[in-house]
């Protein structure tokens, strides 16, 4: 399990301890949801941050 | 009435933009008290628009089938002059200096715009239960949220404010406002209508697009909107194109859509997609690459994109409403590997989703597998297990916006008392053919 308060600490961000209480459930489901996908990833996929139309096209 | 018949009595002086614009307005205030569908509400400007556009029309320049038609703009719709607050404390009394380029493109078809509508702060959610503006409520039952966050826009359409709104969409934010205030919403391909003097919530994710009483009206604005603008980066060259495809193989998902879905939901899709055998499509079984897991994709980019858009005002936490707040807490702890992967996969995800429409030329689901929740609500349960209220309205229709489809959320015949909405997505730039078969279903 992520330590959130330790890395909110460690990045000195401004988020109060209880707030990052509050939200780590849902960021601990979603690193549980997000984790295994990165199994799916051959080094040549590249990142689409604006999309590629021959992507969403399938040329 | 709907634009394709105000646009005939229009021309056939039944009815002048100034009569029609004055029957706006006088919806408008009857209903703002109960229903809180506007922020701004510019009543001397579509005056005088409707005005220019009766004066037109009788010297005989037609700019077309929106000319003299009040509309609202979701208020993240840049408008010179304009307050444009974005739902947000923070830019409550900010006025641009340039129009976006949808408000420019329906100036130009000549449409009357009625005012700002409202929407969840900063277009970051979906109850519309806004801190700073206060609750949006659904016309069919104020005591529900209208959905967003396109809340606004949703709610002036279906409580007959104007005749149609525009809405933007990161993970849904036209199609559910449609589907739980029982309207119709078009969610266009990526970069088929241009962002330019749009507040961006995701760079990545955001469409902009109508929501509308009929799939026909959807058509009508998405024609006027479309097309190339060198101002947005992602602005696509492809034609915009209104002749449908012939083809109606519909893609039925045997995975993930049908699982945890309100009984009065699934009844009502099992009834549309038996509606559409009998109009002649083939339905087939297919299953679509995961949208849990582009799900999970779609939060990772939407919350670390927004917090990044938003980080020169994070220091004003206080100017923030609790729920908008929490998630850009969320965003900033996300490490940036994960940011980069997450795009990474969508290209993944992007070409699997290609394949599909090998097989078939629609896919089919129920728009969100639940009806409008209540205000304040926070969870709903549904076959015996709880889920949060945002993530449940969104589980239908995240995924697409990740992989940048085009897609429809068109009312469904129901009993139930609230608004339930099948989601038609279609391949790329395939709109037409997607508003013609919604056409087809609504017969």
């Amino acid at each position: 399990m992520t330590n959130w308060k330790a890395l909110a600490q460690a990045r000195e961000l401004d988020i109060p301890p209880a707030a990052v209480e509050a939200i780590s459930p849902a960021l601990e489901g979603l690193e549980q949801a997000f984790r295994p996908l990165l199994a799916k990833l051959p080094f040549t996929i590249e990142p689409a941050t604006t999309l590629s139309e021959s992507a969403v096209l399938g040329e | 009435m709907n634009i394709a018949e105000a646009a005939a009595e229009l021309r056939s002086r039944e009815v002048s933009s100034v009569e029609l614009t004055q029957d706006s307005l006088r919806r408008i205030h009857a209903e703002q008290p109960r229903l809180n569908a506007f922020i701004t509400i510019t009543e001397e400007l579509a005056l005088a628009q409707a005005h220019r556009a009766d004066e037109e029309l009788a010297r005989g320049i037609d700019r077309g089938p929106l000319h003299g038609i009040p509309y609202a703009l979701k208020d993240v719709f840049a408008t010179k002059g304009i307050r444009t607050t974005v739902g947000s404390k923070i830019f409550t009394d900010h006025i641009p200096d340039h129009d976006s380029a949808v408000y420019e493109k329906l100036t130009e078809a000549g449409a009357v715009l009625m005012g700002k509508a409202g929407l969840q702060e900063f277009a970051y959610g979906i109850t519309c239960n806004n801190p700073h503006f206060g609750a949006i409520r659904n016309p069919h039952n104020s005591a529900c949220i209208p959905g967003g966050s396109s809340g606004g826009s949703g709610v002036a359409v279906a409580a007959d404010m104007v005749f149609f709104a525009m809405g933007s969409d990161t993970g849904g934010s036209i199609r559910i406002p449609a589907t739980f205030c029982g309207c119709v919403g078009l969610k266009p391909t990526s970069g088929r209508v241009s962002r330019y003097g749009v507040m961006p919530l995701d760079f990545s994710l955001d469409h902009m697009g109508p929501l509308t009483r009929t799939a026909h009206d959807a058509g009508l604005v998405l024609n006027a909107i479309a097309g190339f603008d060198p101002r947005d980066d992602t602005s696509s060259r492809h034609p915009v194109d209104s002749n449908p495809n012939k083809g109606l193989r519909i893609g039925v998902p045997q995975n993930f859509y049908n699982e945890r879905v309100a009984p009065e939901v699934a009844a009502a899709y099992v009834r549309a997609l038996g509606e559409a055998e009998s109009a002649g499509a083939t339905l087939i079984p297919i299953h679509v690459p995961d949208p849990a897991e582009i799900n999970a994709i779609s939060r990772v980019i939407l919350l670390c994109e927004a917090s990044a858009l938003l980080e020169p005002y994070l220091h004003r936490r206080a100017d923030f409403g609790a729920d908008v707040l929490a998630l850009l807490d969320q965003g900033r702890l996300l490490p940036a590997t994960d940011y980069i992967n997450a795009q990474r996969l969508r290209r993944v995800y992007q070409r699997e989703w290609a394949r599909v429409w090998d097989h078939v030329d629609f896919v089919l689901t129920p728009t969100s597998p639940i009806t409008a929740p209540k205000i304040g609500q926070t969870t709903v349960e549904i076959e015996g297990v709880p889920e949060d209220v945002r993530l449940a309205s969104t589980r239908f229709v995240r995924a697409i916006n990740v992989i940048g489809l085009p897609a429809l959320s068109v009312p469904l015949a129901t009993d139930s008392p609230l608004p339930i909405g099948l989601q038609i997505i279609g391949k790329p730039f395939a709109e037409a053919s997607i508003l013609a078969l919604a056409t087809v279903l609504a017969k």
